[in-house]
């Protein structure tokens, strides 16, 4: 609590008043936009979000994840089933959620960390445990198969917190509560003992080793918080959206869509997903846009120019666009710590 | 009266699919001792110093520490009982700076941020690089590296360090450097030293003991003087023409 508390007392004036400026204005956002921008600012902050928590695990520890839309989908479908089988509010099923993707991510890091699985081969696990979730869940009639689950809708009028339905405003609030939440506690990991293991094990495992890192423990940890913050995400997609298909929400194609915030924003960096996110769902709305004004009705050129600047972005700012940021405005880590 | 000693190791071997690396060595190293391990290359040292680290595990044979068998244990739990290595072939964390790379092992027994950094300062002062701290590790010369390791090491506050090569590449001058900071280390926080080194000028300044290693058999031991007029050690290491 103490560290957290430095985070705000130590931190330069400077980018912490611009920081609480800039939350100021997220949280009176609602009342001066309408309903579009509100549904764009709550994707960006969804994948501010669930991109911290893979943040968490690649960027800090350098554990390749290519199926985190497991966790999502593993979630959003524990709580959306205790909700609509039991009544159970979607605050427990949260907590329920995060335990059954610990227990999963547990599985996971276990056979692969115990048994040296590295690198791409990781990967490559992480996607196997997404796509046979997908397949299970096909034929899981519980919660109805491949047919999809939906839960009761009701009138946006009402707002009602305890079982999240109502008025988009409340998820709005609820993902800037997560994308805060996530920041914090990132910003904490990386000032403290675990963060500092978390970067030693991406560096070099053996050295880290050497240095005291019981590095099989540490890589356990950030799986553990990783699947835990992205069980969340779940459990907001579910209510936000209503409806659950399994060829959607373990698609492959959405594990990669939560990677892209961090990459492009920059991996390993407390501001990246953030910015990421902002930066994506900008390019996608405003290409939207602009093809819309230029009055071109092609399918598919959406998508191949999204395509293009993502790999622009990647080929000329690899370390993503926050490190450049970070040097221009003299914010880089280094400059930060230079008093001590 | 007799003590123990701090690193005691009983005929340990290792092979790699029948080649014996190692093969019943035993070495012992007594608290506060400054001890060399010479050897020409390939003699099986750095597989010597995994063994002892926990990198690997010994196929027969004891090593224990301070009384206590280790043998087995892995490299983070070797690390904790109070022994820090330093790689020959140098593994920065690449991408943190130089006091973040010193902290990892400040946090040893440890979870505060601010002792692990006070720790790192003091390790980094003792090799005097303190005015690198926060240059990124990677953008470090070869023997800012090699002080780097030792950084590390000392950072996680051990009773025994082992040093592997560590004066391979530096300036003269630099080795100099390199060996009054270890002889502080020694003297004044009674640091126990164990190293494999080639430069024989810091063998001779640093070590009291020297063991010889060849072709993965301890070949002779003594003081430094002892060693040098050892006809197998001039044969197998100083060169037959050093005769």
């Amino acid at each position: 609590m103490n560290d957290l508390l430095a985070l705000f007392t130590e931190a330069s004036p400077r980018p912490r008043n611009a920081l609480l400026v800039l939350l100021a204005l997220l949280v009176l956002a609602p009342l001066l936009i309408d309903r579009y921008l509100l549904s764009l600012m709550i994707l960006v902050l969804y994948f501010a979000f669930v991109g911290q928590a893979w943040n968490i695990m690649m960027g800090l520890c350098g554990q390749l994840s290519l199926g985190h839309a497991l966790y999502v989908g593993l979630g959003a479908y524990t709580a959306a089933a205790l909700y609509q089988h039991f009544g159970l509010t979607p605050w427990l099923g949260m907590l329920a959620a995060v335990l059954v993707c610990v227990a999963m991510a547990t599985l996971i890091g276990w056979l692969a960390f115990r048994f040296g699985i590295a690198g791409t081969y990781f990967a490559l696990l992480t996607i196997a445990f997404a796509e046979f979730s997908r397949i299970g869940f096909d034929h899981f009639t519980w919660v109805g198969g491949s047919g999809g689950f939906f839960l009761k809708v009701v009138q946006q009028g009402t707002t009602d917190w305890l079982n999240l339905r109502g008025h988009p405003r409340m998820f709005y609030f609820l993902a800037l509560a997560l994308a805060t939440g996530a920041f914090l506690l990132t910003a904490w990991l990386m000032r403290s003992r675990a963060g500092y293991y978390f970067r030693a094990i991406r560096d070099n495992e053996e050295a880290a080793r050497a240095a005291g890192v019981d590095t099989f423990r540490y890589k356990m940890i950030a799986i553990q918080i990783s699947a835990a913050l992205t069980a969340l995400a779940g459990v907001f997609f579910a209510f936000y959206y209503n409806n659950l298909f399994p060829e959607q929400i373990f698609n492959m194609g959405r594990s990669i869509e939560i990677i892209l915030a961090p990459i492009i924003g920059g991996v390993g960096t407390l501001f990246g997903p953030v910015i990421g996110a902002a930066l994506l769902t900008l390019l996608s709305e405003g290409l939207s846009e602009l093809l819309q004004v230029l009055g071109i009705q092609a399918p598919g050129l959406k998508q191949i120019l999204y395509g293009v600047a993502l790999g622009l972005s990647i080929m000329f700012m690899p370390h993503g666009v926050w490190p450049g940021i970070a040097r221009r405005f003299g914010l880089a880590r280094d400059a930060k710590d230079a008093g001590k | 009266m007799t003590t123990l000693p701090l690193l005691d190791v009983a005929a340990v071997s290792k092979s790699f699919r029948g080649l014996r690396a190692v093969a019943d060595a035993s070495l012992q190293v007594r608290q506060g001792e400054v001890v060399a391990l010479i050897g020409p290359n390939g003699a099986g040292k750095t597989t010597l110093f995994n063994l002892i680290a926990g990198t690997l595990a010994p196929d027969r044979g004891v090593v224990r520490f301070d009384g206590r068998d280790i043998t087995g244990l892995r490299a983070d739990q070797v690390c904790a009982a109070g022994i820090g290595r330093t790689f020959q072939i140098v593994k920065p964390f690449a991408d943190m700076s130089v006091l973040d790379n010193v902290m990892v092992g400040g946090f040893r027994g440890n979870a505060s941020p601010s002792v692990a950094r006070e720790r790192a300062r003091t390790a980094l002062a003792a090799l005097r690089m303190d005015e690198l701290r926060h240059r990124p590790a990677a953008s470090l010369t070869l023997p800012d590296r090699k002080k780097l390791e030792v950084a590390r090491a000392l950072a996680t506050q051990p009773r025994l360090l082992l040093l592997d090569e560590v004066m391979a590449g530096l300036r003269p001058t630099e080795t100099d450097v390199m060996v009054r900071a270890f002889q502080r280390l020694n003297e004044e926080q009674s640091v126990t030293i164990l190293l494999i080194e080639h430069v024989m000028r810091a063998v001779m300044a640093l070590a009291q003991r020297v063991y010889v290693l060849h072709h993965g058999v301890i070949i002779a031991q003594g003081t430094p003087a002892e060693v040098t007029r050892d006809a197998r050690v001039l044969e197998s290491y100083l060169g037959a023409e050093a005769l």
